[in-house]
C-alpha cells in the first residue's frame, strides 16, 4: 500500500501536465468546431482532399458540422494522448527507479519485485481511469455551449470507454517494456514510438480496402469511433484481442522483471 | 551458524566476468572483511546476496535461508548500506525515512531519531539538497532503523569526513556487540584492520583467501630490513621475496623456518637489522603480485 501511495505521488506532475495538455486541446477543437456548426458550406474545403486522406482521419465517417460528427473526428486525438499517457506512466514509473538508481533502495526492502509492479501498475492505472474523467468532464463542459442532446453524452460516454480501454493495454505494453528493457532509456522512446507506428497502421487501415486486414494489428482499429458510432458497441473480438494483449503483457512483464538482474 | 553461506557462486555479465567460484561462510556476531581492488567482484558479490542480480551458477544461503527463493524475507533482517546512496530526491529526509520504516514489521520510530541525532542527520531538508556525504549519513540511518540482524556495507566510508567516520565505526562495533553480524567489504586496509575478526580476500573475481585477521598477519611471513657496510648481500635462500636495495638498505620478506635466515644474516657484516611482522597492507599487495 505505501508504494501506491509513494507511486501516486510519484505520478501526480505528469498527470498534472497530460491533463493540461488535454484540456487545451478540448477547449481549441470545440472554439474551432464553432466554424463547422451547422453550416455545411465550411466543409466545401474538404472536397480538395483525397478522399483516402479523408477516409484515413476518420472525416467521412463522420458528419463535421453536428457536434456528435465532430466529436467522432476528434476521438483520434483522444485515444492518441490517452495511448501515449498509459504507455509512458507505465513504462516510466518501472524504468526511473532503475535510471535514478533507487532500486538499490526499493527492491532491497523486504517485499517481492512483483509487489513493487503491482503497485506500480494500480498507480499508474488511477492515473488512466483521472485522465479519461478530466477529459470527459472537460469535453462534456465545453460541448455545453451547443445544447447537445443526450444522444450526443451517450456517445461522449463510449468514446470515454474507448479510450479507457486503450489506454489499458498501452498501460500494459508500457509495463512490459518498462520491466523488459535493460536499456532503460529506451523504454519511454520505444513506447512513443509503437504507438505511433500503431497509430499510422490505423490511418493507413482506413485507407483503402485492401489494407483493411491491418485492422488486427492496430489497437486503435478495436476502438473506432467510426465504427462504435455506427453500431453502438465495441466489437466482441477487438474486446477479445484487447484482453488477450493485456494478458500476455502483463504476463511477461511479471515474469521478466522477476528474474531479471538489475543494471545499477 | 553461518549468517552467510556461499557455494561456488559465480556470475558472468554476458561474457564479462563478475566472481567465479567464490565460497566463503560468515559466523554468526562477526565483523567479517571483504577486500579487494575495484573491479575484483566485491560489488557483485554483495548484490547477488540482495537477489539484485542472480547467479550464473552457484548458491548462497542468508540465515539458512536459500536466496534464490526467500529474498523478501532474508531481506527483512538485512540492512544494507551501498558505496553510493541513491534515493528519491523530492522526498524529505524524514519522509524518506519512514517510507522505509513502513517495511519493515518493527516500530522504528524511536531509533530512527536515535540514528539520526548520533549522525547529526537533518531530518527535514530534501534528499536533492543533500550533500553526497549527507546522503551518505541518511542511508546509515536507512539501513539500521531497522535493527537488521545482518548488516551489509559496501564501501562505506566514502564520502563521511574523519569525525563521522569514527562515529560510523563505533556505532558499527555497537551493533556487533549486539550480536548484529556484519559484513564490510572495502578497498581500505586500514579500515578493514581496525574492525574485522576475518577477511576474505578477492582478487579478479576469485577468492584468493579467506583467513583470520590475525593468521594472515603472522602467517609466519617476517618484513626483514638490514643494513650492511659492504657489497648487496644476495639473499638466494628459498622462502625470500621481493627483495628491494635502497641507499644500502635491503627489505624482504621471508616465509619459512627463522633459523635459516638468522643462520644467514650472522654470515654477513651487518650494521642495522630489524625482523617485523608485515602491515596488511603489504601482505594485501603481495596477493595481488
Amino acid at each position: 500500500m505505501n508504494i501506491f501511495w509513494h507511486e501516486i505521488k510519484a505520478n501526480r506532475k505528469s498527470l498534472l501536465v497530460w491533463s493540461a495538455v488535454m484540456v487545451l486541446l478540448v477547449l481549441t477543437a470545440v472554439a474551432k468546431f464553432s466554424a463547422f456548426h451547422n453550416n455545411p458550406e465550411s466543409l466545401a474545403i474538404l472536397d480538395s482532399i483525397p478522399k483516402s486522406v479523408l477516409d484515413g482521419m476518420n472525416m467521412r465517417a463522420f458528419n463535421l458540422v453536428k457536434l456528435d460528427g465532430f466529436f467522432g473526428v476528434v476521438f483520434s486525438y483522444f485515444s492518441l494522448m490517452g495511448a501515449m499517457a498509459a504507455a509512458m506512466w507505465g513504462s516510466e514509473s518501472i524504468a526511473r527507479e532503475e535510471r535514478d538508481k533507487t532500486v538499490e533502495f526499493s527492491l532491497v526492502l523486504p517485499i517481492t519485485r512483483s509487489k513493487l509492479v503491482t503497485a506500480k501498475l494500480l498507480a499508474a492505472l488511477v492515473n488512466c481511469v483521472l485522465f479519461v474523467l478530466i477529459t470527459w468532464g472537460a469535453s462534456a463542459l465545453s460541448a455545453r455551449a451547443y445544447q447537445p442532446d443526450a444522444g450526443f453524452y451517450k456517445f461522449l460516454g463510449q468514446e470515454m470507454a474507448a479510450m479507457f480501454l486503450i489506454e489499458l493495454v498501452f498501460l500494459a505494453m508500457g509495463v512490459l517494456l518498462g520491466c523488459v528493457l535493460k536499456k532503460y532509456k529506451l523504454a519511454g522512446s520505444m513506447a512513443i514510438s509503437i504507438i505511433l507506428t500503431a497509430y499510422v497502421l490505423f490511418v493507413v487501415s482506413r485507407m483503402h480496402e485492401k489494407l483493411d486486414v491491418l485492422r488486427f494489428v492496430t489497437p486503435f482499429r478495436y476502438f473506432d469511433a467510426a465504427d462504435f458510432y455506427k453500431t453502438g458497441r465495441f466489437e466482441p473480438v477487438y474486446l477479445a484481442l484487447s484482453a488477450g494483449i493485456i494478458v500476455v503483457c502483463l504476463a511477461a512483464a511479471y515474469l521478466v522483471y522477476a528474474r531479471r538482474d538489475m543494471m545499477i | 551458524m553461518n549468517v552467510i553461506e556461499v557455494n561456488k557462486l559465480t556470475k558472468y555479465y554476458g561474457k564479462s566476468r563478475g566472481i567465479v567460484d567464490v565460497s566463503f561462510g560468515v559466523e554468526e556476531g562477526e565483523i567479517f572483511g571483504f577486500i579487494g581492488p575495484n573491479g575484483a567482484g566485491k560489488s557483485t558479490t554483495i548484490r547477488l546476496l540482495l537477489s539484485l542480480i542472480h547467479p550464473t551458477s552457484g548458491d548462497a544461503r542468508v540465515f539458512g535461508k536459500d536466496i534464490a527463493k526467500e529474498g523478501p524475507t532474508i531481506r527483512e533482517q538485512i540492512g544494507y548500506l551501498p558505496s553510493e546512496v541513491f534515493y528519491y530526491d523530492d522526498m524529505k529526509v524524514i519522509d524518506l525515512l519512514k517510507y522505509s520504516a513502513s517495511f519493515y514489521p518493527c516500530d522504528c520510530e524511536e531509533r530512527t531519531r536515535e540514528l539520526a541525532s548520533l549522525m547529526e542527520l537533518e531530518l527535514n531538508r530534501r534528499i536533492r539538497d543533500l550533500s553526497y556525504g549527507n546522503r551518505k549519513k541518511v542511508g546509515i540511518v536507512q539501513g539500521l532503523l531497522h535493527s537488521p540482524k545482518l548488516v551489509l556495507l559496501d564501501e562505506p566510508t566514502a564520502g563521511l569526513d574523519p569525525l563521522m567516520q569514527r562515529k560510523f565505526f563505533d556505532l558499527i562495533r555497537d551493533e556487533n556487540k549486539k550480536g548484529v553480524t556484519v559484513f564490510f567489504s572495502s578497498h581500505i586496509l586500514s579500515e578493514v584492520q581496525r574492525l574485522c575478526n576475518r577477511v576474505g580476500i578477492i582478487r579478479e573475481g576469485r577468492m584468493v583467501e579467506v583467513s583470520d585477521i590475525r593468521t594472515l598477519q603472522q602467517n609466519n611471513t617476517k618484513k626483514i630490513r638490514v643494513n650492511t657496510r659492504y657489497g648487496q648481500p644476495a639473499f638466494d635462500l628459498p622462502g625470500v621475496t621481493n627483495v628491494v636495495t635502497e641507499n644500502g638498505t635491503t627489505q624482504l620478506f621471508f616465509r619459512g623456518d627463522i633459523n635459516l635466515i638468522l643462520r644467514y644474516l650472522t654470515t654477513l657484516n651487518v650494521d642495522d637489522v630489524s625482523i617485523e611482522e608485515p602491515t596488511l597492507e603489504e601482505i594485501f599487495m603481495h596477493y595481488y603480485e
